[in-house]
């Protein structure tokens, strides 16, 4: 969809912001992570690229993030930074309320992430033996973790591989290791990157529901970056949708969907012919055209009472619907939609 | 490192320094023995090139050769030490960032400063192993005899082989910077040689070198019988001096350009 997103603009990121601020002084101590005006450019002069601009957001424990944006927003430099593997320009990153500049170790003792891209954990180790290193570099004794390894191993399903080599499992076993050692450390913040890229549905599905259980019963915090809505949608609390660096969309999926009155009309018509559909395209947000037998299928995007200016339309060039079904908006259409119009939000202010 | 809570909100039991050794060491210990065709191939090429050093030299030279062959048994041993930590050191590094397992421990309580350096310290022993075996079918093969005392020998040659080691880190640091140049720092392995039988007595500021001091060392040690303590002060002062400047010089080379990458964002990419 790539229509206006009529009401959109009291979901901005500036009023999430002052929202969260409103909130802080409640659960200022319940912050997992606190991210203050964090930027990070790269390259000099005329060729520098502002990757991360002046980011600030606040997640709490226990709840699961998903971090959407077309590649090249800044979601990975903007993780990396927030981990240490990028060196940001300005800013400050507290984790537990501890910031990693001044206290690096002590902060990153509660922190692990599973990118994407890369292995993350050594193949030529078994499943088992990655648990125990990675809990032991985490600062974690693996022999005191040792019941959570097993548990990690069972509802991962690892559990029968759990004394094979990584390098002799299937991409998606190797995925679930991936992040069985990013939890083998006890972790309570977790960064997943693309964590259910190569997973069948069962696995995918399996992963979802661990993830869930982990924010609701042992507090962990997730921040989730992936480009399947699916999974955002169905896991996340909270959604952060960066565009060119920037925030343009900060709350729940729910408030995100409600925030758009755009939705979709689909019509079913033996009359629409060449010229209609030609006409009709120049009126209105046409999507998707069907060709039918006769007629067509055809989807509109449109917003509040749209629909009725359609039908009145199509009624006065005698074109009979045969049925009319409204599509409501995604939070792929609203990705797509906000990502391409983020000039909406230019410093918290609408254009 | 301070204790903290688990997910299930049990105090946990916290891994120290003892414990981070003991992970990193026994993981190169499982590599080696359950992927021993590295440590075998090694074994295997090196004994090849000293099989056509010697008999083709044997050969060309005839007695010249076999007159000298103490000193050229000497200073293999110490090449195939040298190259064997220096590569694998190298190679392991540029793996870590391959794999992206080096940002991982980047975001540790540890870091991954020391588990780098105890990968160095294994990497110093697997070699030693390897090497040791190298000697062994060396002396067997031309029916040459040394003066193997252990301590001594074990001695000068770790020492030797830390300068070495501080040039791998500073590879290993250049890989994270450029990525793909591994190629390119395996050739510096061939300058092992002339640093090995570098001429120190006739230029004595040719022991500020890697290697060099500790190839005229060792070769005193085995060819001369030369025991440890019979060295003098001035002369393992240099060895320890020359050994620990190139390691923590190469360490720091590779902190900085760890620090750089980061800065730069190129840490992960590969």
């Amino acid at each position: 969809m790539n229509g206006n997103l009529g009401n959109l603009d009291h979901k901005t990121v500036d009023e999430s912001s002052h929202k969260r601020g409103h909130n802080q002084s409640n659960d200022a101590e319940e912050a997992a992570l606190e991210v203050d005006n964090l930027s990070k450019r790269f390259g000099d002069g005329a060729e520098t690229v502002t990757a991360v601009d002046s980011v600030s957001f606040e997640i709490q424990s226990g709840s699961i993030v998903g971090l959407l944006g077309p590649n090249g927003a800044g979601k990975t430099t903007l993780i990396k930074s927030i981990l240490g593997m990028v060196l940001p320009d300005d800013g400050t990153v507290r984790l537990d309320g501890v910031d990693i500049r001044d206290q690096p170790r002590t902060a990153y003792a509660q922190v692990d992430a599973m990118l994407e891209g890369a292995r993350n954990d050594y193949w030529r180790l078994t499943v088992r033996e990655n648990l125990r290193y990675f809990s032991t570099v985490a600062g974690v004794h693996p022999d005191a973790v040792a019941d959570e390894h097993q548990r990690l191993l069972e509802q991962l399903d690892l559990e029968e591989k759990a004394d094979v080599a990584v390098r002799d499992l299937s991409r998606g076993m190797k995925q679930k290791v991936s992040l069985a050692s990013v939890l083998a450390g006890g972790a309570k913040l977790v960064f997943l990157d693309e964590p259910t890229l190569g997973l069948d549905v069962e696995s995918s599905r399996t992963l979802q529901t661990e993830l869930r259980r982990l924010a609701t019963e042992q507090d962990i915090t997730v921040v989730l970056s992936s480009h399947n809505m699916d999974v955002i949608e169905t896991v996340c609390d909270r959604v952060l949708i960066m565009s060119d660096g920037e925030f343009v969309a900060d709350d729940s999926v729910e408030e995100l969907l409600r925030s758009t009155d755009v939705y979709g009309v689909r019509i079913v018509s033996g009359d629409f012919d060449e010229k209609i559909l030609s006409r009709l395209r120049e009126m209105f947000e046409v999507t998707t055209v069907e060709a039918l037998s006769p007629g067509a299928r055809v989807e509109v995007e449109t917003e509040g009472d749209g629909i009725y200016e359609l039908m009145d339309w199509l009624r006065a060039r005698d074109v009979t619907p045969e049925r009319v079904m409204t599509v409501e908006p995604g939070l792929e259409d609203l990705f797509l939609d906000l990502t391409d119009q983020d000039t909406r939000t230019v410093g918290g202010e609408l254009e | 490192m301070s204790s903290h809570q688990n997910a299930v909100g049990e105090r946990q039991q916290t891994a120290g320094y003892l414990q981070l050794i003991k992970a990193v060491l026994y993981r190169e210990f499982l590599l080696f023995v359950r992927y021993p065709a590295n440590a075998v191939g090694g074994v295997f090429i090196s004994l090849f090139f000293f099989g056509v050093l010697f008999f083709g030299g044997q050969v060309l030279s005839g007695q010249a050769l076999n007159d000298s062959l103490e000193g050229i048994i000497v200073g293999y041993f110490l090449w195939t030490l040298s190259i064997g930590s220096y590569q694998s050191l190298a190679n392991d590094i540029g793996s870590e960032v391959q794999w992206g397992t080096l940002e991982r421990h980047i975001m540790t309580p540890f870091g991954f400063a020391p588990v780098a350096l105890l990968k160095g310290a294994a990497k110093v022993v697997r070699t030693f192993i390897t090497s040791a075996v190298v000697l062994v079918v060396m002396l067997v093969l031309t029916g040459t005899t040394l003066a193997l005392n252990i301590v001594t020998t074990v001695t000068i040659a770790t020492l030797s082989v830390l300068s070495v080691l501080g040039l791998g880190f500073a590879a290993g640091g250049i890989t994270v910077l450029y990525k793909r140049v591994g190629n390119w720092l395996n050739l510096l392995q061939f300058l092992f040689i002339p640093l090995i039988s570098a001429p120190i007595v006739e230029q004595p500021l040719l022991r500020i070198l890697p290697l060099a001091h500790g190839s005229g060392l060792l070769q005193r040690a085995m060819v001369d019988g030369t025991r440890l303590w019979e060295f003098s002060a001035v002369e393992l002062g240099t060895l320890v001096a020359v050994a620990f400047g190139y390691l923590i010089g190469g360490y720091l080379v590779f902190q900085y350009a760890t620090k750089r990458a980061r800065r730069l964002g190129v840490l992960g990419d590969y």
